[in-house]
């Protein structure tokens, strides 16, 4: 237990500490620095410059790229377009039927009989013949035949044979011309001499 | 002094109330901008400088064995033109349009000249390259109004090569028939499609860009041979014109792997013109119709015979004039009164008679099975749509006289291809290959996988009924014992059968009077390379299968041994005798 004089003496003794590390002195003023602004400055206007020249230039060059990429891909186009009409077109000259129409005008028929060699025992399959004229095959379709009513069928008139009076009257008639003819061909003839 | 204050505090009043009329008037604006409708700016700020294209998916080649296309697709572009800028200059449009994309004069430039209509069309399915082209020249000759879009070209660079089986398009890109229609799902792929910001016609870089890229559509491989289809549809040409006959199908298999080399159908169209063709014309007739095969399918009966081992090829035979069946008579091709054939007599004769005894050695049930096993009245699946199952009487309702009718072959319908690939089993030492059409493995639309990768085989008959069979069948071609010596290839051992039956007509469902004449054989007859199949309907000269197919049965064969390389097996012919 404190008496109160105790408690006071301890009280003070706190005050008179606390007073002296209150103490206030004057610090010394810092002394001006001696390295200049103007390096960061620059290295800031240069970043600042250098990036908005990269970003300006790399834009003109993306644009650039998306330029040449369209006219690249209308090129590609064109191409692929073009190859394949090329490829359509072998397409037409390799057709069977052309080929075979084209031999055929040359006079080239299928072969029908060939020999095999058997190079292992040296031995002769088959009978060689020359292909003949009749071993082609037709290969154009017969023509498209004409519709009936371009083609009809022969009229026939019966007629009545003549009587033996008309055949009489024919007959004289006949003999008549040709006498007729025969004096203008002798006339004729003797003209000639 | 105090006046300068106030002539200070009336500027800066002033200034604030210019300010605030701006910024009212910004205020107004936002609030029109956004709050009344923002929807339609944003759209028309989106729209502005952005375009979206489609990607169109290419469509897949449909190629033969080699890698020959036989329909192939090609960037192509419409001509249009806008009459009201062509009216001006119409005739000498017309006559360069005429001249350079090969439409008429007269009907171009009626549409040159129309008044009612700014969009005509001048030219449709032109190459790109081409339409380009013309359109660009046209422009520098100082004619206006023509442009292009996309039309894109389905082109079948063989005409009438495979044209049945392939199928056509239809003018506004959709497949019509045929395989084109059949594996459409595989062939068109997913057209894609790119959105971007362009300005001044170039893509802006950095710009809105999103793509989704094509799907292209997936080539399909077949088993044909192009070069060969072509030479067996031109022989099939000429034999059913020469025979005046209906219609005619042909078909080449390969022996030991069941692919279908060659399947020709006359008449057929030219793919490139569709519509100029008979509607009848466009399917395939090897696949969707049915007929009774005839004696061809004796080949079938016989080699159910020997594999049962009822028989030999040397069971003699004695064959009356004709037999009675409940109430019918039944009767050979030619008359006779009795003879003394062996089986194999009766086969290379076609005799009925025989074929008929010689069968009462078999129950229904038994020869039932082995049609069925042969793979007669099921569908062969090789991907062809609308292909018939054929008829195969319930055995259940077989009675005597059907069962003697179908042992010669009536009295039973088959497609061809069905047929062939049952006669290809006796060629094949008794095993039943599948046939197919596709390459590899392809999916159909209705999802079915076919090719020859799904192909299986199921042995049919034993392989010593098979060789016995072959060589009963080498007679059928023999000058003395044979009905078909016409169909022989020479220096090759060929076996084969004709085949000649009635037909039943489409009105009356009975016989009336027509025939189907046929032929079915393979070579080289001990060691058979390639089944050849050929049936003419209805001809209109007098012949059988012997002498209407039988040498377009031996040109095929020929050619096919020659193109394949296939050198005569250099062994003696059959010495079996047909008669007793």
């Amino acid at each position: 237990m404190s008496t109160p004089a105790v408690q006071y003496r301890r009280r003070t003794k706190l005050a008179e500490a606390a007073g002296r590390r209150a103490r206030l002195t004057v610090a010394p003023r810092p002394r001006p620095s001696r390295a200049s602004r103007v390096p960061f400055m620059t290295l800031v206007t240069l970043l600042l410059i250098g990036g908005v020249v990269g970003l300006l230039l790399f834009n003109t060059s993306m644009q650039q790229a998306s330029f040449a990429a369209t006219s690249l891909e209308h090129q590609a186009r064109v191409l692929t377009a073009q190859e394949q009409t090329l490829r359509m077109e072998l397409d037409t000259l390799r057709d069977p039927q052309r080929v075979a129409e084209t031999a055929q005008r040359m006079g080239m028929v299928p072969a029908t009989s060939p020999a095999f060699l058997d190079l292992a025992t040296g031995r002769v399959l088959g009978e060689p013949r020359p292909a003949t004229p009749q071993d082609g095959i037709r290969i154009q379709p017969l023509p498209t035949p004409k519709p009936r009513e371009l083609s009809p069928p022969p009229r026939i008139i019966e007629v009545a044979p003549p009587t033996r009076a008309e055949r009489r009257a024919q007959r004289q008639a006949d003999r008549l011309a040709e006498q007729r003819a025969e004096r203008r061909a002798a006339r004729r003839g003797g003209g000639g001499e | 002094m105090s006046n300068a204050r106030a002539s200070a505090a009336l500027r800066l009043r002033v200034g604030f109330l210019v300010i605030a009329i701006v910024l009212s008037v910004l205020g107004a604006r936002l609030v029109q901008l956004q709050a009344i409708d923002p929807k339609s700016y944003a759209v028309m700020a989106a729209t502005e400088g952005t375009v979206t294209v489609t990607l169109p998916a290419s469509r897949g080649t449909i190629s033969d064995r080699n890698g020959l296309a036989l329909a192939h697709s090609v960037d192509g572009l419409m001509v249009v033109a806008d009459p009201t800028l062509t009216d001006e200059d119409a005739p000498e449009l017309a006559t360069f349009l005429s001249q350079r994309l090969d439409v008429d004069y007269f009907g171009t430039l009626q549409r040159l000249r129309r008044t009612d209509s700014r969009f005509q069309y001048i030219a449709r399915r032109v190459p790109a390259a081409i339409a380009r082209d013309v359109v660009a020249e046209a422009r520098e000759l100082g004619y206006a109004g023509l442009s292009t879009r996309d039309d894109p070209v389905r082109d079948y660079p063989t005409g009438d090569v495979a044209a049945n089986l392939l199928g056509f398009m239809g003018a506004d890109g959709d497949p019509l028939a045929g395989l084109e229609l059949t594996f459409d799902r595989t062939l068109s792929g997913t057209d894609g499609s790119a959105r971007y910001q362009v300005g001044f016609g170039n893509r802006i870089p950095l710009g809105e860009s999103t793509v989704v890229p094509a799907r292209h559509g997936d080539d399909l491989q077949l088993t044909i041979d192009g070069d060969l289809q072509w030479f067996v549809q031109r022989v099939l040409r000429s034999t059913v014109e020469g025979a005046r006959a209906e219609s005619g199908v042909a078909i080449v298999m390969d022996t030991r792997t069941g692919e279908i080399l060659a399947l020709a159908d006359h008449p057929t169209f030219d793919a490139r013109a569709p519509l100029e063709a008979p509607k009848a014309d466009l399917g395939s007739r090897a696949m969707q119709d049915v007929y009774e095969p005839g004696s061809v399918e004796k080949v079938l009966t016989m080699a159910a015979l020997l594999d049962a081992g009822k028989v030999t090829p040397q069971t003699q035979i004695e064959v009356p004039p004709n037999i009675r069946r409940s109430g019918r008579t039944i009767r050979d091709h030619w008359q006779h009164g009795d003879i003394r054939l062996t089986l194999a007599g009766v086969l290379s004769k076609s005799s009925n008679v025989g074929t008929i005894l010689a069968a009462s050695e078999l129950t229904r049930e038994e020869l039932h099975d082995y049609l069925v096993r042969f793979g007669l009245g099921a569908r062969t699946d090789v991907g062809v749509r609308g292909e018939t199952r054929g008829l195969l009487p319930d055995v259940a309702n077989w009675s005597q006289l059907s069962h003697d009718t179908i042992a010669f072959g009536q009295g039973l319908s088959v497609n061809a291809l069905q047929m062939i690939a049952a006669v290809n089993a006796v060629a094949n030492d008794g095993v039943r290959v599948d046939p197919s059409l596709v390459r590899g493995v392809a999916t159909t639309d209705t999802g079915t996988e076919v090719g020859t990768d799904t192909a299986t085989s199921t042995r049919v008959i034993s392989s010593q009924a098979a060789r016995d069979t072959a060589e009963m069948m080498e007679l059928v071609v023999d000058p003395e014992a044979g009905v078909a010596p016409r169909a022989q290839v020479p220096g090759y051992r060929v076996a084969g059968k004709t085949g000649t039956a009635q037909r039943v007509g489409a009105d009356c469902g009975c016989y009336d009077g027509t025939f189907t004449v046929s032929f079915a054989g393979f070579a080289p007859a001990d060691d058979p390379r390639f089944t050849v199949y050929v049936v003419v309907q209805n001809p209109g000269t007098r012949g059988g299968g012997g002498s209407i197919t039988g040498p377009a049965f031996a040109k095929i064969m020929g050619h096919l041994l020659h193109r394949y390389a296939v050198p005569p097996t250099g062994t003696p012919g059959t010495d079996l005798a047909h008669e007793w």
